[in-house]
């Protein structure tokens, strides 16, 4: 998701911060939009967590609330100097 | 050219081509090419300035001597102008029996003659200190 | 009419250059036509070939120590800056990381990886040709991996937990498997002609299989695939094939009056061990007049041991007791050469190969030099 792509929810105000969201979206903001999911890795457990756009930003297993990005994929060349 | 110079059979690591070079194509030929020295302008016959292009202090200041070591030259000298530019500029002036380029020439043999010598010499002695290191471990 | 010929003292004193309390003087050579009046100084081979001596004081693998006499310090110098800066040896250059989830980022894990000194087959390096890399002016101009130019490593190491770990175990190294990742890790998979070359104990290894590259946590992966190319140390200082290349001129201490007693107790102090030593002075010493020596018989006096083992720290200038009785200086043609070898080459091989750089240097400006002549 591309960062110009995001858009402050609708209803939400213009108090939003970006840690805030994920609070004052509450159970409400899960599903109500949709997104591509992303696949994130726990800062705790290391398990893979699946979040798309609104989603509670905390691991399913642990309920840690620190999660990373997974590496690329793609082949990255390195000069050795 | 001096007996030292075999260029049938001289390679160095850089030059030297691999036995088989069937399938090598031509941008590894690149590295075998000569290097030009370049005349800068206001040279006579017995004075002249040479820039030789990829070199230092290494071959500027051995070749200054070794052309030094020539009676026929009057002068001779090295710089680099800049030190962010791998150039060396090499100023010749000779007395009339012979010219720059002849003295450059010959400063370049004179050069290999040594370098000969000295790899000649090396090895005898390296050898020999083997040989006495053997027996002294025998003994 | 015959060039004069300089008396012995005369070329003694040339040779010297001399280190003075404050001062170093007589430092410029002066063996060059013209500059001493009636004498010839033209370069002559025989008489090179005549006066040129090497002798070589050890002679081990990673180091090697000889002296070079009768040598100008251009041309020692010359040798010393090849050998840092111009002979050929093979390190990492290109890294390809597939994947990488440890700690250390990509490209200081190749930075380090292009560090780790390599070896193999000396014949097998010498059979391997430069790998041109593209230009900003052409970019399509670089050469494409090949056998003789491009060797393959591969990094691909896992951790993962050891279930047979002691429970109680803090050592990671034992609680993990490839927790550590070392050099010796790093594998070599040859391509073409390379097999010929690189079999056995001559296959691509690191010299030092123990250095340690990288560190992981169990889930951690590097995998990751390294182009080793050949290149020279002007370039990079990982191509570098020595560790020091270093020369310095043989000492030279001259006892001009002699020291005696007390003072020559004194003065065997003021150098390292075995550099001075002392000695009885003789009776025929003694008697002799003008000597200084006259009335000291059976008294200690000091002698030069071993200059060799000098370190030329001027100490003995500082007392009053030894002004004027001793001069320094270090022999101006006497280059004694350290040279210790990263491990791809034998240190006295290195040498060789200098010499051999520096020739064909001449020889291919010499080659570009035939349309300038005619």
């Amino acid at each position: 998701m591309s960062r110009e792509a995001y858009q402050v929810p609708a209803g939400l105000g213009g108090n939003q911060n970006a840690f805030g969201g994920a609070d004052s979206m509450g159970a409400g903001g899960a599903g109500s939009l949709d997104g591509p999911v992303v696949a994130y890795l726990c800062g705790e457990c290391n398990s893979r967590v699946s979040l798309k756009r609104g989603d509670q930003i905390r691991c399913k297993e642990c309920g840690h609330r620190v999660l990373y990005k997974e590496r690329t994929k793609r082949m990255v060349q390195f000069e050795a100097r | 050219m001096p007996a030292s110079v075999d260029q049938e059979n001289d390679q160095s690591m850089m030059d030297a081509a691999p036995e088989q070079q069937y399938e090598q194509q031509e941008e590894d030929v690149l590295e075998l090419e000569d290097k030009r020295v370049v005349v800068l302008p206001g040279a006579t016959e017995t004075a002249a300035s040479f820039q030789f292009d990829g070199e230092g202090h290494t071959l500027g200041n051995a070749l200054r001597y070794a052309i030094m070591k020539n009676p026929q030259v009057e002068f001779c000298g090295y710089t680099i102008p800049h030190p962010s530019e791998t150039k060396m500029n090499l100023r010749i002036q000779t007395y009339d029996t012979t010219t720059a380029v002849e003295a450059l020439e010959k400063g370049l043999d004179t050069l290999m003659d040594l370098c000969d010598v000295v790899t000649d010499k090396f090895t005898v002695a390296r050898d020999g200190f083997n040989a006495s290191k053997a027996d002294r471990m025998e003994s | 009419m015959a060039p004069l010929i300089a008396s012995q003292e005369e070329l003694q004193r040339r040779r010297i250059v001399d280190i003075n309390p404050e001062t170093v003087s007589n430092f410029a050579s002066t063996d060059f036509p013209g500059h001493w009046p009636g004498e010839s100084h033209e370069w002559n081979l025989e008489k090179f070939r005549d006066n040129f001596q090497v002798e070589f004081h050890r002679n081990d693998q990673f180091e090697a120590s000889f002296s070079l006499i009768g040598l100008d310090a251009s041309i020692a110098n010359a040798f010393r800056r090849i050998l840092m800066a111009e002979v050929p040896s093979i390190a990492i250059e290109f890294v390809f990381v597939h994947n990488n989830t440890s700690v250390i980022q990509d490209e200081v894990l190749a930075q380090r990886l292009g560090l780790i000194p390599l070896k193999g087959s000396v014949e097998g390096i010498n059979w391997m040709r430069w790998f041109k890399k593209p230009t900003d002016d052409d970019p399509e101009g670089g050469s494409t991996p090949s056998d003789y130019n491009t060797i393959v490593l591969r990094l691909d190491v896992t951790c993962e937990k050891n279930p047979n770990a002691d429970p109680k175990e803090d050592d990671p190294r034992k609680l993990y498997k490839n927790a550590h990742i070392y050099a010796k890790d790093i594998t070599f998979h040859p391509v073409g002609r390379q097999e010929q070359f690189f079999v056995g104990d001559d296959a691509i290894q690191p010299v030092n299989p123990d250095i340690l590259v990288a560190k992981l946590r169990p889930g951690q992966k590097i995998d990751m695939e390294l182009h080793v190319i050949k290149g020279i140390g002007a370039d990079h200082a990982k191509f570098s094939p020595v560790a020091t290349a270093t020369y310095r001129l043989l000492p030279h201490i001259n006892i001009q009056r002699p020291i005696i007693g007390e003072d020559a107790r004194k003065f065997v102090k003021c150098f390292p061990a075995g550099v001075i030593g002392l000695e009885q002075v003789t009776r025929e010493e003694a008697s002799q007049k003008g000597s200084g020596y006259e009335g000291h018989e059976g008294e200690m006096k000091a002698v030069v041991r071993d200059a060799f083992k000098d370190t030329v720290s001027r100490e003995c200038l500082r007392h009053e007791e030894f002004q004027g009785k001793v001069k320094l200086g270090r022999v101006r043609d006497h280059f004694i050469f350290n040279v210790e070898s990263v491990g791809q080459f034998d240190s006295d091989v290195l040498f060789l190969e200098s010499v051999k750089v520096l020739k064909l240097k001449c020889a291919r400006w010499k080659r570009g030099l035939v349309d300038l002549a005619r």
